[in-house]
């Protein structure tokens, strides 16, 4: 019976203090899901970049429970739990499950046991907290890569994407990129021999860019190409060429991560290309310059 | 003799079915079909206004791809996995045992590794369970519901 009664009274206290205290309660940042999806597609895009063997991406929010995951083609299925592990450590201690790795290498073996009643605390190098504004809001792990370095510096890298996000409100996902002029003897000169103009140095999925932008130059036919991801948008501007679309490839290669060519295609039909035509040409279609007439230019925009 | 019959049936299986009997074709599904997958059931979770978790495992009952929607309630990560975990190795809708325990069958509880909760489904092709999708959060009908709208998904999709 007491204890009602203090329980009520305390309870009144509470109320009669409750009148929004400034320090009662926090405004918070929290990570949404779009904001988790554009963290690891900037992880994958490097995952990519520097071609790791695969890799399962976490991220889990500041209570270190899983907001998004994705394993990529290959990646051993146990990889997809330790990720997790990994971003909820890196979440729940606001630390680099690095430190906790080299500490117990360096002889604190009872740190293995920190885990206690918390689920799946994983002291394995690859987490990393998610931070805005100095605020840990989340954590990244990522775990199956080539080693646990590799899993470490592409986390780092996801982590790192969050500074060119916004706030929901501000703008669409991220902060403006800078404007990008190239003066026509850069473009001219691009043309003499083909080039990238925008997108060379980069991986093209720039977690703020989903475009290159080629400068096209064609002497003879070239071979079937099929691009998994990138849709390519032409402009012809010199010379003429038949070019195919469509139809069945045959003795399909893989040249590159989401490329691939072959010697010849079955069906489809062909176009002759004149100067001013526009070509836009969707991903997985398989296309081939099978004649030209030289020398060929032509304004490539490739979208992903 | 019935052991010689079959001694001598397994010696001319091996000599036929070399190739055959040793391998198997298998479908897997990608990173990038599980996206499509998952990004049917958000489309159908928005349209409904559901705030859920979506999970998507392979054959072996592995996760690929895990979505939390905003404001879905955080428990709702594991009974998703565990929702999409149950359809994909006992290759059928987690509902089927849920039904079972509603109807008396309680050692169905006890199955290994699966949830009696109704909001798992089967991604399956060409008869083959190929992984699926657990969807947690609302209803158990809106979470199968919304594991549905993502795993038809799959009759739309190609080998490369």
């Amino acid at each position: 019976m007491r204890y009602f009664n203090s329980t009520a009274v305390g309870l009144l206290i509470a109320l009669a203090a409750s009148p929004i205290h400034a320090e009662s309660v926090s405004d918070k940042r929290g990570l949404t899901l779009d904001g988790a999806k554009k963290v690891i597609a900037a992880t994958v895009a490097e995952a990519t970049r520097v071609n790791a063997p695969g890799g399962s991406i976490a991220v889990v929010d500041d209570g270190g429970n899983l907001l998004a995951l994705e394993r990529l083609d290959q990646t051993f299925a146990a990889s997809a739990n330790i990720a997790i592990g990994k971003a909820r450590t890196a979440a729940l201690f606001k630390k680099p499950t690095k430190v906790f790795e080299d500490a117990i290498k360096s002889g604190r073996t009872s740190m293995v046991t920190l885990g206690g009643d918390l689920q799946n605390f994983t002291p394995l190098q690859g987490g990393i907290p998610l931070e805005w504004e100095g605020k840990v809001i989340g954590a990244i792990g990522v775990s199956g890569a080539a080693s646990a370095q590799q899993d470490e510096e592409l986390a780092f890298v996801g982590a790192k994407s969050l500074d060119s996000m916004d706030m929901a409100g501000m703008t669409n996902g991220h902060a403006p990129l800078p404007v990008i002029y190239i003066e026509s003897q850069k473009v001219s000169a691009a043309f003499t021999k083909g080039a990238v103009l925008v997108g060379e140095d980069e991986t093209m999925m720039h977690a703020a860019r989903n475009y290159m932008v080629h400068a096209s130059h064609r002497d003879k036919a070239g071979i079937v190409e099929i691009h998994e991801f990138d849709t390519d948008i032409l402009y012809v501007l010199k010379g003429s060429a038949q070019l195919s679309t469509g139809g069945t490839p045959v003795g399909t290669k893989t040249i590159g991560p989401h490329e691939f060519r072959a010697p010849a295609v079955n069906g489809g039909e062909t176009r002759k290309l004149v100067p001013g035509d526009v070509v836009i040409i969707p991903n997985g279609v398989p296309h081939w310059f099978r004649e030209v007439e030289a020398p060929f230019d032509y304004y490539v925009v490739k979208v992903r | 003799m019935v052991r010689t019959m079959i001694s001598t049936t397994i010696a001319v299986a091996i000599l036929i079915g070399v190739a055959e009997a040793q391998l198997v074709e298998k479908i897997g599904l990608t990173l990038d079909g599980a996206k499509r997958i998952a990004a049917a059931a958000e489309a159908k979770a928005k349209a409904e206004g559901a705030r859920v978790v979506i999970a998507v495992v392979d054959d072996g009952g592995s996760l690929l791809l895990l979505q939390r929607l905003d404001d879905a309630q955080v428990a709702s990560v594991n009974v998703g996995i565990d929702k999409a975990r149950t359809a994909a190795i006992y290759r059928r809708p987690s509902k089927v045992f849920e039904d079972q325990v509603k109807n008396g069958r309680i050692s169905a509880l006890a199955l290994h590794g699966a949830v009696a909760l109704q909001g798992g489904v089967p991604i399956i092709i060409q008869g083959n369970v190929i992984g699926a999708i657990g969807v947690s959060g609302e209803t158990p009908q809106l979470d199968e519901d919304i594991a549905m709208a993502g795993a038809v998904v799959a009759v739309t999709f190609t080998k490369p």
